[in-house]
């Protein structure tokens, strides 16, 4: 018998009685409801450490160029015409200073934004970049985690992340430090 | 508490753990125990915050709980479920029965790649499998990438704890460890600098690194992929760069499919440090491009924890950590105490089950206060089954000489009438007559950091006797 066929057999055997499959899409229909969606994703994002800035997606060019002073290697995932992550190796974007991406949604509850790997076009360039902007369309934002996945098909892309805030820590005395091994500071430009 | 010597991986010692000995050297330095206490009800008061602002917490600790015991009383189909999707995506699926299968398999992966270099990220389960041995024996570099577990990995610990690995440790003490292996300053301590030190170190290793192991906090049977939630990136970068990528998971990580994982997903993040997320919840559903995928899934033991009726329901847990951050008696007698992977109330749980002559302190390693219970998202009835552990232990003459005389004198007490009042009696007098020390002595540890109560004149039975044929103000009616 190979391991698969013995684990299989020893969890038939083990297992308890069936429980029902309880059915969440009901349950959840009740729950409360976030009235302000903008303002409580800023304050949630901004609770997570990240930075939030409104405006209008016409000047969300202008509004990149304003929000990031340092130099480095900037790369944009908005413009960039290669696609997938193919053409170049995950460590080339080791020295990018800025990454840019826009999120395929936000959620109210906990700040956090949706970022696909069709989105991401490079997969390390997210965490790999000393600092990440995202755009997200203000009418993307969805009240908590059980409407974000109703929209959301995480099966589509091989690779998905939400995303809440720069990477941070607090192994050391549980002292809060930002820019673990991740970006150091995460900027999302609230776009109407 | 010492931090001298090399500690043994307590799965590949079977020597009998005394806990209540561990905790007495913990408590032997009280100020650090007032510390180590401090910070960790820090980390519950932090979940109380983020839990009193989701007023649906009872509605979602319910349906999680609900969710759990459904896929565990059909775990084979779902385990064939996902196996079926995750193959179908381009993933290796490989079944482990115990650890030393896992390690096999593990090696075996990267020995086919020439993988000499490995990064690994927060995998309780590897922990659990003494993976990292397994694989140094044989000429493998391993680096863990969590700042804590790469903390007790420098010292050649093991974590103290699942979610802080190193909370048992002060900034000095990590200071001194990466002032010796990463060159930071000697003397200092200071927690940004010291995470900025080993950004640096570790970024070197993410981008040398020829595979990426990490843990899986989720698995989805419906679309075959799974989902990592870290703070720091690490797994991230793990696996974004390394051509391979092993996640490794215990067979009770399934759930049954996208609807379900939001339910798990609100409450993961607030339950263990009080955030409303982790920084990054990622899903891996297939390989990136050039990259391999593999799941290794794992039993070693869990299929044996759920054919026990009493048991099995630990198996819902999803390692969150707040029992251990609100169990009083972990608290004051650190993560060390236990001796086993998962420390704390289900650590306390999970262990016997794995070895009950090991593990047979544990279940008493508890005041049955029920706190865990009560924190725990996932509504594992914790006090319960450290209760039954401890029946479990007694019947099979695993506890103490002393607990089990102990035990038999006060049963023989309890269930005669007139040898309780006689022994009420000579121990009212024995208080009013011994000193002090004497009494302290004849309490036993209870009585080691306590006086015994001002004894009082006679039984509350003669008392009642007394009041009632006085007519007290109980009987006017």
């Amino acid at each position: 018998m190979t391991a698969r066929d013995a684990m299989l057999a020893a969890i038939r055997a083990a297992r308890p009685e069936a429980v029902p499959r309880p059915d969440v899409r009901a349950a959840v229909a009740a729950f409360p409801a976030i009235v302000d969606l903008g303002g409580a994703f800023r304050a949630a994002a901004e609770a997570a450490a990240a930075r939030v800035i409104s405006g209008r997606r016409a000047d969300a060019a202008a509004l990149i160029a304003s929000s990031f002073s340092g130099g480095g290697r900037h790369v944009s995932a908005l413009d960039d015409t290669t696609v997938g992550s193919t053409r170049q190796l995950p460590h080339s974007f080791d020295d990018v200073e800025l990454f840019v991406c826009e999120a395929e949604l936000g959620v109210a509850e906990n700040g956090a934004v949706w970022l696909p790997l069709s989105r991401l076009r490079h997969r390390s360039a997210v965490v790999l970049a000393q600092h990440v902007m995202v755009l997200l369309d203000r009418s993307r934002i969805v009240g908590n985690m059980h409407d974000a996945y109703t929209i959301i098909d995480v099966a589509r892309d091989a690779f998905g992340a939400f995303v809440a805030g720069p990477s941070k820590t607090a192994d050391i005395e549980q002292a809060l430090v930002i820019g673990a091994h991740g970006p150091k500071s995460l900027t999302i430009l609230m776009l109407d | 508490m010492t931090t001298a010597g090399r500690r043994v991986l307590p799965v590949l010692d079977d020597t009998p753990v005394d806990h209540a000995a561990a905790a007495a050297a913990f408590n032997a330095d009280e100020a650090r125990v007032d510390w180590h206490d401090t910070a960790l009800w820090f980390m519950r008061e932090k979940r109380d915050h983020a839990v009193d602002l989701v007023a649906e917490w009872e509605d979602l600790r319910e349906l999680a709980s609900r969710i759990k015991e459904h896929t565990l009383s059909r775990l084979d189909d779902y385990l064939v479920e996902f196996e079926t999707a995750a193959t179908a995506n381009g993933v290796h699926v490989h079944w482990a029965r115990d650890a030393e299968e896992h390690n096999r398999i593990v090696h075996r992966i990267l020995e086919e790649r020439s993988v000499r270099f490995l990064v690994k990220s927060k995998s309780m389960l590897t922990e659990e499998c003494g993976l990292n041995a397994y694989l140094e024996q044989r000429g493998l570099d391993v680096v863990d990438t969590d700042l804590g577990e790469r903390i007790v990995q420098l010292r050649h610990e093991h974590p103290s704890h699942i979610v802080m690995p190193a909370s048992h440790l002060t900034k000095e003490e990590i200071g001194e460890t990466f002032a010796e292996h990463l060159g930071t300053p000697v003397g200092g301590s200071d927690p940004d600098m010291l995470t900025a030190a080993a950004r640096v170190h570790l970024r070197e290793k993410f981008l040398a690194a020829h595979a990426a192991l990490t843990g899986v906090n989720f698995a989805l049977a419906e679309t075959g992929g799974v989902v990592v939630c870290t703070n720091e990136g690490n797994a991230d970068l793990g696996m974004a760069l390394a051509p391979v990528h092993i996640a490794s998971m215990g067979i009770e990580k399934l759930i049954p499919g996208v609807v379900e994982l939001p339910v798990f997903l609100r409450m993961l993040a607030r339950s263990a440090t009080g955030q409303r997320v982790t920084v990054y919840t990622s899903h891996i559903h297939r390989p990136l491009p050039g990259q391999e995928l593999h799941f290794v899934i794992v039993d070693n033991g869990r299929s044996a924890q759920l054919a026990r009726p009493d048991f099995w329901r630990s198996l819902k847990c999803i390692r969150c950590g707040a029992c251990i951050n609100t169990c009083p008696v972990y608290r004051r007698s650190g993560g060390y105490s236990y001796s086993a992977t998962i420390p704390g109330p289900i650590g306390s749980i999970l262990s016997p089950g794995i070895d009950l002559a090991k593990y047979s302190t544990l279940p008493f390693a508890s005041t049955l206060c029920g706190s865990c219970t009560a924190v725990c998202p996932v509504k594992i009835d914790l006090d319960t089954q450290l209760y039954r552990w401890r029946q479990i232990a007694m019947d099979a003459g695993l506890s103490s000489r002393q607990k089990r005389v102990g035990a038999r004198v006060g049963a023989l007490f309890l269930t005669s009438r007139p040898a309780l009042m006689f022994a009420g009696r000579v121990l009212r007098m024995m208080q009013r007559l011994l000193p002090r020390a004497a009494m302290r002595r004849l309490s036993g540890a209870w009585g080691q950091d306590r006086d015994l109560p001002v004894p009082p004149r006679e039984s509350f039975s003669a008392w009642y006797q007394s009041r009632r044929h006085s007519g007290g103000p109980h009987d006017r009616a």
